[in-house]
């Protein structure tokens, strides 16, 4: 078996900005500006970045809900950017997505029952009492009962909807599934239970996941690799602890900034200056050289390409390897209570 | 937990919310106790009651939910002679409450997006904040000195009238008007004697018309968006919310809150809706302003990293009821509670791999029905019987350091 299951090849997704009386296309937002990785069998690959730099697009243009502009994504050996209706429906079994607020993607007049089992309907794979008896299944591997089945989604905790949302991802038994910030909308507590399930069931199941999220220290625990994304770019692609080894200035900055859940070490958090440039406009060359302490005049025209450092660890920058970042408040913080 | 440098003390709070399904008792007897200068933090899940504590005390539950009793004390200290008086927020008249709200206690809401009125430009509605609560007088006459001054520059300056810090640039805008050629003596003569008939009046100033009054609190408005480090804080000041960006929104509202030097700052889930480069932004931000104003700050979060960032002192809040309360390190290095030790397990930490997390099991109780004695006994490892029977007490187990559990853990 090949041992890549998603490839993206020079993936695009522009949003056209209209305007003027005659609404005319006027500007590109360039939410997912040529990007080209795979995503290897049973692995997780964290997804990280600010608001708006194109993460969750990345993951909908994936899945095909949103057309590539150009590009292509290769599903087990098949290039699906132009595949369309029954072909697309019969490729959509293998891949999922689970979105960030479970309130929003549950029909509220709709019972668990028949939310989670729609998509055995809709591909004629069961209905009726073999159904119910899928469904079943599928709640109690998320650690739901039979009690739910017939309940509404507004009697449900936030984490309950959530895991209500994984098991209809799983009903059609895919291989890949994309988590769309899963944990941003629940509480500390109701988070681990949900990582925990989901870590389970990827065991089990042997699934395939993209992690978008934009809480560093979830996606360093859940992932095996990490790839930052800004304005639309990935700017460092790495299989170590991101907290540990950044290679990016940028990814080190956004891990800099990280609250440090110990009072020892407040007020060390590093402040990147600035904010995000529009999308609409990006910066040319380097796309985080404006905000960059360490860009030089190269950064300005040339825009870096992404380039292996030797051990799969992926960097986009010109001096990649040869910067001094020093050390982060965090990286004090993890040698120091290692030694403890 | 009183003590006398309190500024707001919350004493056995109970809130109820009367719902078609049953009454929800939302705050079961909370304590609080926030010292002068102190910065706490409020954690806990979705539903202990964080929101709805920060709510009561400005008086803003709205039915089905009423105050049902207990006690919020502002403790009121005259910045002139020092003397303190104690107002318990809940006898007070709606119409007092207009001097408290915006006034002596100032909130920062959760999300930016939604809080500034979009059609208003940036500057009036901090304006609006400083005409309803402070005297503008003698800002007013202190605005015309200066700009009877820019006039005479470069003029010598009376030393008697203290300007405020940040002059310089309003007056920049004057100077450049001013005629190039010299004036006559005699109208510098006339000038000079306007400034002292004003400075005369500095004791007890004379009543502003409207227009003079707008441009005094503008001027306030101004000063209180570089205090926060608005970027360009004068253009800024004319634009309307949604030219702005999440993390100058959060800062334009700071800056509303604080406008009239409030004694306590609510910050309700300030920095959750910003991503973490602006929340570090936004975090560095309220340390500073923790130096610079005289104000206590209360810091709901559900984020122990940006308690720990930030705050000296914690409490913590479990399904509508206060369990633990110390300060910052000693709540992080010996958690006794059960729940927050349970807490701090959950968060990710940076260094560890771990396969799976800790988890607390179980979910938040329904509070329609909440558990019997302690809130927190179905879901402790350490519950005995007398936890399902008694309601454990707030009680000081160890100097400075309130736990409300039969089973206490951690060193003691």
């Amino acid at each position: 078996m090949e041992r890549t299951l998603v490839r993206v090849e020079n993936l695009k997704k522009y949003f056209p900005l209209m305007g003027g009386v005659f609404r005319k296309v006027v500007g590109k937002v360039h939410a997912v500006d040529d990007v080209t990785f795979d995503i290897y069998r049973g692995e997780t690959l964290g997804v990280v970045g600010e608001s708006g730099c194109g993460k969750t697009t990345l993951g909908r243009t994936i899945m095909r809900l949103l057309e590539p502009t150009s590009g292509k994504i290769i599903f087990e050996g098949r290039d699906i950017s132009r595949v369309t209706g029954s072909d697309l429906r019969e490729i959509r079994k293998g891949m999922q997505i689970v979105f960030q607020d479970p309130m929003a993607s549950l029909d509220p007049r709709v019972t668990i029952k028949n939310s989670v089992g729609e998509p055995l309907m809709i591909n004629g794979i069961a209905r009726g009492p073999k159904m119910r008896a899928m469904v079943l299944d599928l709640l109690q591997k998320v650690g739901l009962t039979e009690d739910h089945l017939n309940r509404f989604p507004h009697e449900f905790s936030g984490g309950q909807r959530q895991r209500i949302c994984i098991a209809r991802a799983l009903a059609l038994n895919p291989k890949f599934v994309v988590m769309d910030e899963p944990t941003s909308s629940t509480d500390v507590s109701v988070q681990a239970q949900t990582l925990n399930l989901m870590r389970n069931l990827q065991d089990e199941l042997g699934l395939t996941y993209m992690f978008i999220s934009h809480n560093l220290s979830v996606v360093k625990h859940m992932s095996d690799r990490v790839a930052v994304m800004y304005l639309g770019k990935i700017v460092e692609m790495t299989p170590h602890d991101i907290f540990a080894r950044s290679l990016h200035p940028y990814t080190f900055a956004l891990v800099s900034a990280v609250p440090i859940p110990d009072p020892d070490f407040a007020g060390r958090a590093q402040i990147l200056v600035g904010e995000v440039p529009s999308p609409i406009n990006p910066p040319t060359g380097c796309r985080f050289h404006p905000r960059c302490i360490f860009a030089q005049e190269i950064c300005q025209t040339e825009e870096p390409l992404l380039r292996d450092m030797g051990d799969g660890h992926l960097v986009a920058c010109h001096f990649a390897g040869e910067l001094d970042f020093g050390s982060s408040a965090q990286q004090e913080y993890a040698e120091a209570s290692q030694e403890s | 937990m009183a003590s006398a440098d309190s500024v707001l003390r919350i004493k056995d709070l109970y809130v109820n919310f009367y719902t078609y399904e049953g009454v929800v008792r939302a705050l079961d007897g909370v304590q609080l106790d926030l010292k002068r200068g102190d910065t706490m933090g409020l954690v806990g899940e979705t539903g202990c009651g964080k929101s709805v504590t920060s709510k009561a005390i400005l008086r803003l539950i709205d039915p089905p939910g009423r105050i049902e009793s207990g006690s919020i004390i502002l403790s009121d200290k005259d910045r002139n002679t020092g003397e303190i008086t104690d107002i318990d927020i809940l006898q007070l008249h709606p119409k007092e409450m207009l001097g408290i709200r915006g006034n002596k206690i100032g909130i920062v809401f959760q999300d930016p997006a939604t809080y500034p009125n979009p059609v208003f430009r940036v500057a009036d509605q901090i304006a609006e904040v400083i005409i309803l609560h402070q005297d503008l007088r003698r800002d007013a006459l202190q605005m015309k000195i200066r700009e009877l001054e820019s006039i005479l520059q470069p003029g010598p300056r009376p030393d008697e009238c203290d300007i405020s810090e940040d002059s310089s640039q309003s007056s920049a805008s004057q100077r450049a008007s001013s005629p190039p050629t010299p004036l006559p003596p005699e109208k510098v003569e006339s000038i000079r004697q306007r400034i002292a008939s004003y400075q005369a009046m500095m004791d007890d100033p004379p009543k502003l018309d409207k227009k003079t009054l707008k441009a005094a609190a503008r001027q306030r408005a101004i000063d209180m968006l570089r205090l926060v480090k608005m970027p360009a804080p004068e253009r800024v000041g004319d634009q309307y919310p949604h030219e702005l960006s999440g993390g100058m929104r959060q800062r334009a509202l700071i800056a509303m809150a604080l406008a009239s030097d409030p004694l306590v700052l609510i910050c309700d889930e300030a920095t959750t809706a910003l991503d973490v480069t602006v929340q570090a932004q936004v975090l560095k931000l309220l340390n500073e302003l923790k130096a610079k104003v005289g104000s206590s700050i209360l810091i709901i979060t559900h984020d122990l990293g940006i308690v720990a960032e930030t705050c000296n002192r914690v409490t913590v809040m479990y399904a509508g009821t206060t369990v633990e309360s110390t300060a910052t390190h000693e709540l992080f290095e010996n958690p006794i509670h059960p729940y927050t030790a349970g807490l701090l397990n959950a968060v990710p930490k940076l260094h560890e791999n771990k396969e799976r997390f800790d988890q607390i099991v179980g979910s938040v109780p329904n509070l329609i029905s909440p558990p019997t004695g302690c809130r927190f006994h179905p879901r402790c490892k350490f519950a005995t019987d007398i936890c399902s029977t008694d309601r454990p007490e707030l009680r000081e187990i160890k100097p400075d350091h309130w736990v409300a559990c039969h089973n206490p853990q951690g060193e003691f």
